[in-house]
């Protein structure tokens, strides 16, 4: 827990995590939930260097606030944007949303 | 004060912060019963605020907590519930898809581990570890003097958001009854 | 252009040659819907030209050969100039030409009349007016080359005059490609030249010819080249099948450019630069060669053929051959004067077939005969006087100048060419009175039904047709030329002198004097000791001709005049030998075989070959291969998100893993 690289490692892993549920998933939701576990591994790496590397810690903290603002709003949206694909296709698999093929 | 002892809690205590987020990641991600996910997710995150807490950062903790798991693992639950996907049958996973997204991980995963062992991290000059300036007054400061322009323009983000949020939702109504 | 006003000479020159070019192109433009108007500016702007020609020919009678020049173009050391050389020979032509055109065009006021396309008939009419009178005073080869081919397009143009015919449409493309076909020669010969002596200019060349200023070899080779152009556009054999097919257009152009004028410019470009080939004896034996050979195969296809024009059309490319012939034996003053003599009676002689044609609206001289073709008084008896000018029967044209023709072949060291000439004259006489005699004596009397159908309503319209405007327009011309006929043959002595007087011409170097009347004077040496040698020889040979023109009026006679007779010819006795003189000696069939297999066949599918699978397989594959390679991005573009986003991940991934590793 003191030194730089395990935080990096950790982060790391979250973010590979977080790709395969992307990459592989097809509920929607799941992606999204995969989304946020992307976000939050970057959030970490800043904690992380504000911890270890920075001059003023203040800036690494306000950085991981703002990008939970943006992840919420981003989760927000992209409910809203399932919600109505869903409406649309009645179903969330994303394999059913082939319509810009070709 | 035996700070060895003390020492040793927090060290086992960080391990097992370690292995909670990343059990719930994996919880996260790879069942199939999107319920199970979203309880995942919100371990995994509730995992993170305690390495923020490791991190030297009562605030962020205690904002991750309020803000992934309060706010947004709720709207997730809620989603779900609207859009009703646990009835429906799926068929397996390509197995194509699933070596794709393993590969393309494990790589990324090599590559950000690489570069994070084998880059030579330089502290800045006026790294310090002192406990006032990790204050919740400091983070008000900086907010309202330095971050001014950033915290206005998350707030426009956060609405244009909301209203976003709201006439997509609000369209595909119109147009499906 | 102050220079040109100032002199009178050069006016009448370019205003005489040009302005049928004015009128051709006025008609073209603004008068096509009026025709009576067009063949006024038509006939106006010729008899305009012909005027200047005679007054030119009357000015400069005894004057020297003049030069006008200004520079056309020059590029590094070559300089080719533009402008006219007016020397005895061109006045001549020109005059021929002028003459015989205008004639030939106020006849065509009563031939063409009621013809849909008669403006567009004027238009050409004057553009080859202009063409060939530029061709004839042009002053060097190039330039003449240029009106030479403006000839062959008039002809073209004229030929396939009725283009809604079929067969007319193609007898004027075959016209043109044999021309053309014979210009690929002619133009090599130019080219050769240029190269060689660096100049074109007419008496220039003939000048440094006489010197011999130029290389054997070159002079040699280039009068070959050039001698192409003359078979192709003199139809001499090999090209001759063009000129029977050419019948296809309005008489009146036959009797204007296929016997008179055009054909004629072949051996007209010969005797300009006579000098020149003379220089080359090599080339004036093979020239004499093929002018015998044309001679005899076309007189021999003259035999059988029942069509009018046809027989004429034989006829003059036998004739033509005859003045090849003259002139490559060294006798330019008779091939010139049996090109003067001979423009006179065949184009009489096509203006009567004209009128016979007109009239019974038929080419076939059997139906004419029948149908009482000898009835029309004055087409019969100025066609016999004709024919009699054409098979050398005195006191006519054609007499005087075959006989010029035949001492000339005379005095050759073999005798062959002098007996083939004897024998064509005897082909000669044989088949203009074959057709002269089925006219005058048609088998089993004229039909009398014909007439009985005149009286009454139709009565009247056939007496105005025989005596109202278009019969006049058509027998004034006819009997013009059968006066001249008779009367140009007694003006040899001072043709000749007119002539040959530039020869030693004045002021020249005294060597030129020699060598060129060295040129001219063997012949007359020749002749001249064989007149001393052998005294009666000068008449032995007038005595010949006549007798052989004689001996073929007989034959004919015997065979087609007199009462019982089978009106068969002795050739229907040899059925192979009739068919190898209809099929023209299997010439047609020769070039049908030789365009299928190497044009067609062989170029043409090349072409197309290239075409199809190589230009359009060019572009289809242009076209495959954009699709294909559309084909082969597209599945990038699959609608899956996850699909792009791994790729995505991978590729970053990679470039990540590159530099740290």
């Amino acid at each position: 827990m003191n030194s730089l690289s395990t935080y990096l490692i950790i982060s790391a892993l979250l973010f590979s995590l977080g790709l395969l549920g992307i990459l592989q998933r097809r509920n929607l939701i799941g992606m999204l939930i995969s989304v946020e576990l992307l976000l939050n591994a970057a959030n970490l790496n800043f904690m992380a260097y504000n911890r270890f590397l920075v001059s003023d810690p203040v800036t690494g903290q306000v950085i991981t606030l703002f990008v939970m603002g943006l992840a919420a709003a981003e989760a927000a949206i992209g409910l809203s944007i399932i919600l109505a694909l869903y409406r649309k296709m009645h179903s969330i698999n994303i394999e059913a949303a082939q319509k810009m093929k070709g | 004060m035996d700070t060895s002892g003390l020492n040793f809690i927090l060290q086992a205590a960080f391990w097992v912060t370690v292995a909670l987020t990343i059990a719930g990641a994996s919880i996260a991600v790879f069942p199939r019963n999107i319920l199970y996910n979203v309880l995942g997710l919100a371990l995994a995150l509730t995992g993170i605020a305690g390495f923020y807490l490791y991190l030297g950062s009562l605030f962020v903790a205690m904002m991750q907590l309020l803000i992934y798991v309060g706010a947004i693992c709720i709207a997730i639950v809620f989603a779900i519930m609207l859009s009703r996907p646990l009835h429906i049958e799926v068929p397996p996973r390509p197995a194509r898809k699933v070596w794709m997204g393993i590969l393309a991980s494990v790589v990324f995963f090599i590559g950000a581990v690489g570069v994070a062992l084998k880059t030579k991290w330089q502290v800045a000059a006026g790294h310090v570890y002192e406990a006032s300036k990790w204050s919740v007054q400091s983070i008000g400061d900086a907010l309202l003097t330095r971050y001014e322009l950033v915290f206005e323009v998350i707030s426009l983000v956060l609405l244009v958001a909301i209203i976003g949020a709201v006439i997509t939702a609000g369209f595909s109504r119109r147009l499906s009854s | 252009m102050g220079a040109l006003f100032r002199d009178p000479v050069l006016l009448a020159t370019v205003l005489g040659t040009n302005i049928p070019f004015f009128s051709m192109a006025v008609i073209l433009i603004f008068t096509r819907s009026n025709p009576r108007l067009s063949s006024r500016i038509s006939v106006g702007s010729i008899v305009v030209s012909a005027v200047s020609a005679i007054s030119l020919l009357v000015k400069l009678f005894s004057a020297p050969a003049l030069q006008y020049q200004t520079l056309w173009f020059c590029s590094g050391k070559l300089n080719i100039a533009f402008g006219y050389y007016l020397d005895p020979l061109s006045l001549l032509m020109l005059t021929i030409v002028g003459i015989v055109a205008c004639l030939v065009q106020i006849y065509s006021l009563g031939y063409m009349a009621g013809d849909p396309g008669y403006s567009r008939y004027y238009a050409f009419q004057s553009l080859f007016a202009w063409a060939m009178m530029n061709m004839v005073i042009a002053g060097s080869m190039l330039q003449l080359f240029i009106f030479w081919e403006m000839v062959g397009l008039a002809s073209y143009f004229l030929i396939g005059f009725y283009y809604e015919k079929w067969s007319a449409s193609q007898a004027g493309k075959k016209a043109f490609v044999m021309n053309r076909v014979g210009d690929v020669g002619f133009f090599l010969g130019l080219i050769l030249l240029l190269i060689g002596f660096g100049n074109l200019g007419i008496p220039e060349l003939n000048h440094a010819a006489v010197t011999h200023g130029l290389p054997k070899g070159l002079v040699t080779l280039s009068a070959l080249l050039i001698f192409c152009g003359v078979i192709g556009k003199s139809a001499q054999f090999p090209l001759l099948t063009w000129l029977p097919d050419a019948m296809e257009g309005p008489t009146p152009v036959s009797a204007l450019l296929h016997s008179a004028t055009m054909v004629a410019a072949g051996v007209y470009m010969f005797s300009r630069i006579f000098p020149f080939f003379s220089a080359s004896p090599e080339a004036m034996q093979v020239a004499l060669a093929i002018g015998t050979v044309t001679m005899l195969l076309s007189s021999t296809m003259a035999m059988v053929t029942y069509d009018l024009k046809q027989v004429w059309a034989y006829s003059t490319v036998s004739q033509l051959g005859y003045m090849v012939m003259a002139l490559s034996a060294g006798g330019y003053f008779a091939g010139v004067f049996h090109l003067t003599t001979h423009a006179g009676f065949k184009a009489l002689l096509f203006l009567c077939s004209g009128i016979f044609i007109h009239e019974f609206h038929t080419n076939d001289m059997r139906i004419i005969g029948k149908k009482g073709g000898r009835r029309l008084k004055i087409p019969m008896v100025c066609m016999t006087i004709g024919a009699l000018a054409l098979s050398g029967v005195p006191p006519f044209s054609g007499f005087f100048s075959k006989e010029a023709i035949l001492t000339v072949l005379a005095a050759q060291p073999s005798k062959i060419w002098y007996a083939a000439g004897l024998f064509g004259a005897v082909l000669t006489a044989y088949y203009s009175f074959r057709l002269i005699f089925h006219i005058l004596f048609p088998k089993d009397g004229i039909e009398e039904q014909h007439h009985h159908a005149e009286h009454g309503p139709d009565a009247h319209e056939h007496e105005e047709e025989h005596h109202g405007f278009a019969f006049r327009a058509m027998a004034i011309p006819v009997m013009f030329l059968a006066g001249v006929s008779v009367v140009l043959g007694f003006t040899e002595h001072g043709l000749e002198h007119f002539l040959m007087r530039l020869v030693p011409r004045a002021g020249e170097v005294s060597a030129h004097a020699r060598s060129a009347a060295a040129v001219h004077g063997a012949v007359n040496a020749t002749a001249a000791a064989a007149a001393h040698a052998q005294e009666p020889s000068g008449s032995l040979l007038m005595v010949l001709g006549i007798s052989a023109g004689l001996l073929g009026i007989t034959l004919a006679w015997f065979e087609y005049g007199r009462k019982g007779a089978s009106r068969k010819g002795f050739l229907s006795h040899f059925p192979a030998v009739w068919k190898l003189f209809d099929l023209r000696w299997f010439l047609d069939i020769l070039y049908r075989k030789g365009l299928d297999t190497f044009v067609y066949a062989g170029l043409t599918s090349l072409f197309v070959k290239n075409d199809r699978r190589i230009i359009d397989g060019g572009i289809d594959g242009i076209c495959v291969f954009t699709e294909g390679s559309g084909r082969v991005f597209s599945f990038l573009q699959s609608g899956m998100l996850q699909f792009n986003l791994v790729l995505m991940v991978l590729v970053a991934g990679a470039a990540v893993l590159y530099f740290v590793i």
